[in-house]
């Protein structure tokens, strides 16, 4: 049971300390194989020169798009956006093309690189801890957060409280909340001191990646019988042509005979 | 006797896992059947429990969430105040904790020679009786002083105590003067306690020295750290490394090592020379408000720069900032404070500008001397008086050490003397819970204490490299199986109870204290049927039942009654500033300053520490803090490494007066270019540790032991090493 | 009594050293592809969280379906523009195109993550998703020409009267063929839309659909030249030079028109500046421009060259390692995966990627398999057959150029 309308999250990376609770959560959390991982940290590490030094990481997980680049690719339709927010992945579809993890600007999708074809090679990622969130808690990654980093709820007011956190210290942040337009919206919304590239979150517009491959694949079926109609036409128009060249042909043909 | 061993029983460690776990799987459990009849946990095995987590000190209270009888996720317990609903990531991996493929399950008895890891599977009856039988040996013809018995400071400690006491021993080690002796000495000769509380809710300014809590996460006060520089408070942080501290820190001091008391003591000269402390109105509760000016005089801040690398501006700046913040400035007390034998002073020296801000004289201020007594309010079974011990303690204390509180002791000097054999040879090790081959400084020379002993018992979970050492190996549950004396916690009472049942044959500390208390003829000592009966006498002063605490995981204890004057527990009933204590015992009375030593042109201070993934030498063999650690390798700052011709990724040889390890070169602008700096808990030598094994550098081999004449800490950051390529 | 004890081999496998050298490859290949299915993708490659897509995708995919698109150029010219006189080279590019997507559909039963599900592109569909266009158009497209290809394999085993049948009814086909064709030719460039962030803007542009149509009608020019040129000298007939003549003079339009698009592409969007200041990537596009559109474009300009039976497959070698090199480009060269600096687990470091030995082992036993079965089918049907079997069934094909003989030294 939960009354939230629409489940994001928001991470702020002056208050990441990099301990890493959040990962071995979920790991417990969605009992994930020692050699993968649905959350990650990257970033800059520790930047500058002696004594001048900075550090910034970011918690990587699924950003649960508002227009999923993912569900946009997969050929099968093995992803969906729940109204609510959480994109899911259903592996009972997937054929393991591969191509969300193209698609997805964030590099989410992990794959099974390491399973044959009896236990069968599929994809992994955050699924928003559904069987917490449906249940009155957090996700796994939230809950554990030691400082706040994490923190989770209504993404309107997610979004309201990150621009009311810069405006308390303009000084501390980037003016900036990553996520709330980016690839036309995400669910995982970031603060940083850094720029954001640094954190290795990708420079992307406001409208979704998916965008122009969507577009194009709308026109497919109309051009598709566009054309076939021309090739049509011009097969029938040719094969007139030739049968009345064929005719002429044929009637000097038997007029020269006859001469 | 000698047992024939069948080839069944051979049981060498190393080799194949234990037979019947399988990688990172255990055959399911049966239910808790404690759980089950206070009716947490249902017929199918799914279910709640409340109990309290041991992967640090700290002892967050968590709920375990049980699945068919398996712990499958722990989230911390919103009620309890160190967890407030959160885990570290040490607490959030328990549960591999209790599955980790390579505990040890079943007693064990040596049958190679020591180091060799080879074991064979016995009973309890059998494992216990040759304990005791060794133990009572040794009593016989050396005396129960030959006996010595040590334990890491943890929840059954009481019983351990117990053990130790009725048997006769004075020997008690524990890893604390490996630790903070510097802090709770210094804060019990001025404070008259041993470590004062703090509170983050009102603070402006907090000044550091080490502590790095954002990776040696002590959960709550991690949280309150981050949120009070969240809400705009000043951190100034000292430190040779950039940690993660570091990064959060305001402003990051990358002062030399083992001088933050000079870099304190002129703090304090600038702030009572010009009177920016308010004197008046701490003179009432401070011995030495009159003198402290004259005596302070000498530690300018031109001084201070020259000894520290800091400049003389900031030092007097940061000393303004911190007065200007009156009792909202806080003087962080530190925890591990075991780095340079000066670390006594520089603790004195915290708790004195403590004192002058007046934060300690404030009620509900950033830091209060009102700490209850462990364990106060709790019942306890009915025990005859302990018998009269003559014997000297081998570690010193109090004749060598007679400042240092028998409760801390000096751990590193007990080892010494077993090797001197002076002014007596022990004989015999009980080890609880500990790991004193890695913790000690001088690895080689543990194991030459060690080779001493004709006998050698270790309680543990797994087999840690002194249980590996070891002649008898006694499985104690996790702490997910098991119950533990109770602990008061901020006015609430928290319990340790089994989230699911033991595995294989383990079993907790308070049943494997009392068997082997029977064993020793020390019956009268364990007067509790088993562990619930223990608690219920723990519980029968404040009238509540077993069953309640269960459930909810806590008890609220009655409200002490706080009378409203400030008093402290020292001689004076005053803060000791100026310590009468300290002057009739040789020392200087005042916060002095003790030169530390410097390393020569081609050596490095070797820097220790924490990361936020493990806790010291236990928690290196726990898959899922394995599998999100940073590879451990030598920190060197690039700058140096680019001198010395080395490159990041070069495995390199590093080479103290006692000892060489070797390590993979991380090449880093974090940290200062006369340093380098080792994450302790690696290089173990036990085979039995599977992930373990193989990783990373002991820095336990590297130092050298040094102790502090006045508080008995070690002072691990005083060992200088040599680095080349190897 | 004398015993008899010589012994007479059954089989006498009398292979030429090139089929056995084909057989071993398939044979590596196949191993390889079991190793796959038995220990995971990762096993036998260096694909990984960074590359998720590499050789097989660029080598097999984007390099096998552009070489193939000889197949509808030919039979949308012969069928539905009635260019009756390029009837001689209908069977061979229906031929390759075949073999060519037969290899795609076998890469990727190797590629994908549960190939045994290849056939839910078939019955689950996300209509937006560019690769599901894919999917369905090849694997119909496999239908399409099989069909017309069927006369050939029909007639090779006597069956006429069938082979006479399909090749009454094969227009829809044809038809359908070349709709496939140009929507699944196009669509190989779409695959790309979806990474803006991660396509190098030299070759990102809306445009990627058109642009690989419009290459894709020369490299089927291209390859045509190509084949003709390696099965005359291989099996010892003529090479139709004359046809190849007219193929190679429409060679250089198309690539203008490529030329112009690209170019034009790039001015609009404003990415001319990259076009020298890309370090890595300006070498790789002025190289992939260079030998696919200039140098073809300059060559085939000159009549002499388009005569000439070496000169026409230098001209087509050019041409085809150009554009090979653009769909590896577009595919995996200029595709740069997300790099922060720092990552942790450290098994998420590798963010390189370089084929290993057995990729690339698995796509060439692949196509060697196609060799093997291009040579076997010329062998054994009437591929190079203008005309379905009747009376004029021996005489050669018009204007032939005769075979250099000795006597002609």
């Amino acid at each position: 049971m939960t009354d939230i309308k629409h489940h994001a999250y928001l991470f702020d990376a002056t208050r990441c300390i990099d301990c890493r609770a959040c990962m071995v959560a979920c790991s417990v959390e969605n009992n994930i194989d020692m050699d993968k991982t649905r959350i990650w940290v990257a970033g800059i590490g520790v930047k500058g020169e002696y004594p001048d030094l900075q550090r910034g990481t970011m918690v990587y997980h699924c950003m649960h798009c508002e227009h999923p680049d993912c569900m946009s690719a997969c050929p099968v339709g093995a992803y969906t956006k729940a109204e609510d927010g959480p994109v899911t992945y259903n592996p009972d579809l997937c054929i393991g093309c591969r191509y969300c993890m193209n698609a997805c600007p964030f590099g989410v999708p992990h794959f099974d690189y390491d399973k044959g074809i009896i236990d069968g090679a599929f994809i992994d990622k955050c699924t928003f801890c559904p069987q917490r969130i449906y249940n009155g808690q957090e996700p796994a990654c939230v809950q554990t957060c030691p400082t706040d980093a994490l923190e989770y709820g209504e993404r309107d007011e997610l979004i309201k409280i990150a621009h009311d956190r810069i405006a308390e210290h303009p000084d501390r942040y980037i003016d900036h909340v990553y996520g709330e337009f980016e690839n036309g919206g995400t669910s995982y919304l970031i603060l940083s001191h850094i720029p954001f590239s640094e954190l290795g979150l990708p420079n992307l517009p406001e409208t979704p990646v998916n965008e122009v491959s969507e577009k194009v694949m709308e026109m497919t079926i109309p051009f598709a019988l566009g054309w076939g109609t021309v090739l049509s036409g011009v097969a029938v128009g040719v094969g007139l042509y030739n049968k009345k060249k064929e005719e002429k042909t044929a009637v000097e043909e038997k007029a020269e005979a006859s001469k | 006797m000698t047992k024939m061993i069948s080839r069944r029983d051979f049981l060498k460690l190393g080799a194949a896992t234990a037979g019947v776990l399988a990688i990172g799987r255990m055959l399911p459990p049966k239910v808790a059947q404690a759980a089950r009849a206070a009716g947490q946990i249902n017929a199918d095995g799914d279910g709640y429990v409340h109990s309290m987590c041991e992967m640090c000190v700290w002892r967050c209270g968590l709920i375990a969430k049980v699945k068919d009888g398996r712990v499958v996720k722990l989230d911390g317990n919103p009620e309890h105040p160190h967890s407030r609903g959160n885990l570290c990531p040490r607490g959030q991996s328990g549960l591999m904790n209790t599955y980790d493929p390579d505990r040890v399950l079943s007693p064990l008895v040596r049958v190679g020679k020591r180091g060799e890891g080879l074991f064979r599977k016995a009973s309890w009856e059998e494992a216990l009786d040759i304990v005791a039988s060794n133990m009572l040996k040794i009593k016989e013809k050396y005396g129960a002083e030959a006996m010595v018995f040590s334990s890491t400071h943890n929840l059954s400690q009481v019983q351990f105590e117990n053990l130790l006491y009725a048997f006769g021993s004075p020997n008690y080690g524990t890893q604390r003067s490996l630790c903070f002796n510097a802090m709770i000495t210094a804060f019990s000769l001025t404070y008259g306690v041993e470590e004062p509380s703090r509170k983050y809710d009102d603070v402006e300014f907090i000044l550091m020295v080490g502590r790095n809590l954002m990776e040696a996460i002590s959960t709550s006060e991690t949280s309150e750290l981050a949120h009070a520089i969240d809400r705009g408070a000043k951190l100034v942080y000292l430190d040779p490394r950039y940690t993660k501290t570091a990064s959060k820190a305001t402003e990051w001091i990358p002062i030399r090592p083992g001088t933050d008391s000079a870099f304190l003591l002129a703090m304090i000269n600038v702030i009572v020379s010009d009177e920016l402390a308010d004197c008046e109105f701490v003179k009432q509760y401070v011995v030495g408000c009159d003198g402290i000016q004259a005596e302070m005089q000498k530690y300018t801040t031109e001084w201070a720069a020259k000894i520290t690398g800091v400049p003389a501006e900031t030092i007097e700046r940061i000393a303004r900032e911190y007065a200007a913040a009156k009792h909202n400035a806080l003087a962080h007390p530190g925890w591990r404070t075991s780095n340079f034998i000066n670390s006594f002073q520089t603790e004195r020296a915290i708790a004195t500008l403590n004192a002058i801000s007046g934060n300690v004289l404030t009620p509900g201020g950033c830091l209060s001397a009102d700490v209850a007594a462990e364990g106060a309010g709790l019942g306890v079974p009915p025990q005859p008086p302990y018998p009269r011990v003559s014997a000297l303690r081998l570690d010193g204390t109090p004749w060598k050490y007679p400042l240092v509180p028998l409760k801390l002791g000096v751990f590193q000097e007990l080892r010494d003397a077993i090797i001197t054999g002076q002014p007596y040879q022990a004989h015999g090790w009980f080890i609880s819970r500990q790991n004193p081959i890695l913790s000690l400084p001088d690895r080689a020379r543990t194991l030459e204490a060690f080779s001493k002993m004709d006998f050698i018992t270790t309680v543990d979970i797994i087999m840690n490299d002194t249980a590996w050492f070891s002649d008898v190996v006694l499985p104690e549950a996790s702490y997910l199986e098991r119950y533990d004396p109770l602990l008061p916690v901020d006015g609430k009472v928290f319990i340790r109870q089994p989230v699911v049942d033991p595995q294989g044959e383990a079993k907790s500390a308070l049943w494997i204290y009392k068997q082997l208390g029977e064993r020793l003829g020390l019956a009268d000592y364990f007067q509790y049927e088993d562990e619930e009966d223990y608690i219920r006498q723990q519980l029968k002063p404040l009238g509540v039942s077993l069953e309640e605490v269960k459930e909810k995981g806590y008890a609220e204890m009655a409200e002490e009654e706080k009378g409203n004057e400030i008093t402290f527990n020292t001689p004076s009933g005053k803060i000791e500033v100026y310590s009468e204590t300290l002057k009739n015992a040789g020392f200087s009375p005042w916060p002095t300053w003790e030169e530390p030593p410097i390393p020569k042109e081609a050596e490095f201070y070797l820097l220790t520490g924490k990361v936020a993934q493990h806790t010291q030498f236990g928690t290196q063999n726990n898959q899922l803090l394995h599998k999100y650690s940073d590879e451990p390798r030598l920190w060197m700052n690039t700058k140096t490494a680019v001198k010395m011709g080395l490159e990041d990724g070069d495995w390199v040889e590093i080479t103290s007066q006692v000892g060489t390890a070797h390590s993979l070169l991380l090449a880093t602008e974090a940290i200062r270019p006369d340093c380098v700096y080792l994450t302790p808990g690696y290089g173990h030598l036990s085979k039995g540790l599977k992930t373990a094994f193989g990783v990373g550098a002991s820095d336990s081999a590297l130092h050298v032991t040094y102790t502090d004449p006045i508080s008995g800490g070690q002072a691990l950051s005083q060992t200088f090493v040599t680095v080349k390529k190897a | 009594m004398k015993l008899n004890l010589t012994i007479q081999p059954r089989l006498r496998l009398n292979f030429s050293p090139l089929v056995w050298v084909l057989l071993t490859l398939m044979g590596i290949a196949f191993i390889v592809a079991m190793a796959r299915y038995a220990f995971g993708i990762g096993a036998i490659s260096d694909l990984s969280y960074s590359y998720p897509w590499g050789f097989w995708i660029s080598f097999d995919l984007f390099t096998g379906v552009v070489i193939s698109s000889g197949g509808f150029l030919m039979a949308g010219s012969v069928y539905i523009l009635g260019i009756e006189e390029f009837k001689p080279l209908l069977r061979p590019s229906i031929l390759t195109a075949f073999l060519g997507y037969i290899m795609v559909a076998v890469a990727l039963l190797v590629d994908l993550g549960q190939p045994l599900r290849i056939w839910y592109m078939m019955i689950h569909w996300n209509h937006t998703s560019v690769l599901l266009e894919i999917g369905i158009c090849v694997m119909t497209y496999l239908t399409v020409l099989a069909i017309e290809f069927a006369p050939v394999a029909l007639e090779g085993f006597k069956l006429q009267k069938w082979a006479h049948l399909i090749h009454k009814y094969i227009m829809p086909f044809v038809i359908l063929g070349v709709v496939l064709s140009t929507l699944h030719q196009s669509s190989l460039g779409s695959l790309l839309l979806i990474q803006p962030t991660k396509l190098h803007p030299l070759w990102w542009t809306p445009m990627l659909p058109i642009l690989f149509f419009v290459s894709a009608i020369s490299v089927g020019l291209a390859m045509i030249i190509f084949e003709s040129s390696l099965s005359s000298r291989y099996f010892q007939r003529g090479l139709e030079t004359h046809l190849l003549e007219k193929l190679a003079k429409a060679l250089p339009a198309v690539l203008v028109i490529y030329g112009l698009l690209k170019f034009g592409e790039l001015a609009v969007a404003g990415d001319l500046g990259y076009l020298l200041s890309s370090g890595t990537m300006s070498v790789l596009f002025w190289v992939e421009i260079l030998i696919g559109v200039v140098m073809p474009i300059v060559w085939f300009s000159v009549k002499k060259y388009r005569t000439s039976p070496n000169a026409l497959i230098a001209g087509a070698i050019i041409t085809l390692l150009g554009m090979i090199l653009n769909r590896f480009n577009v595919s995996w060269f200029a595709v740069k995966h997300p790099d922060p600096m720092f990552y942790l687990p450290t098994f998420m470091s590798n963010v390189d990627y370089f084929p290993t030995l057995p990729e690339v082992a698995v796509s060439i036993g692949i196509f060697s398999a196609g060799i093997l079965a291009f040579g076997l089918a010329a062998k054994y049907l009437p591929v190079f057959e203008a005309e379905p079997k009747s009376e004029e069934a021996h005489q050669p094909a018009h204007g032939l150029h005769p075979m250099p003989t000795a006597a002609d030294d």
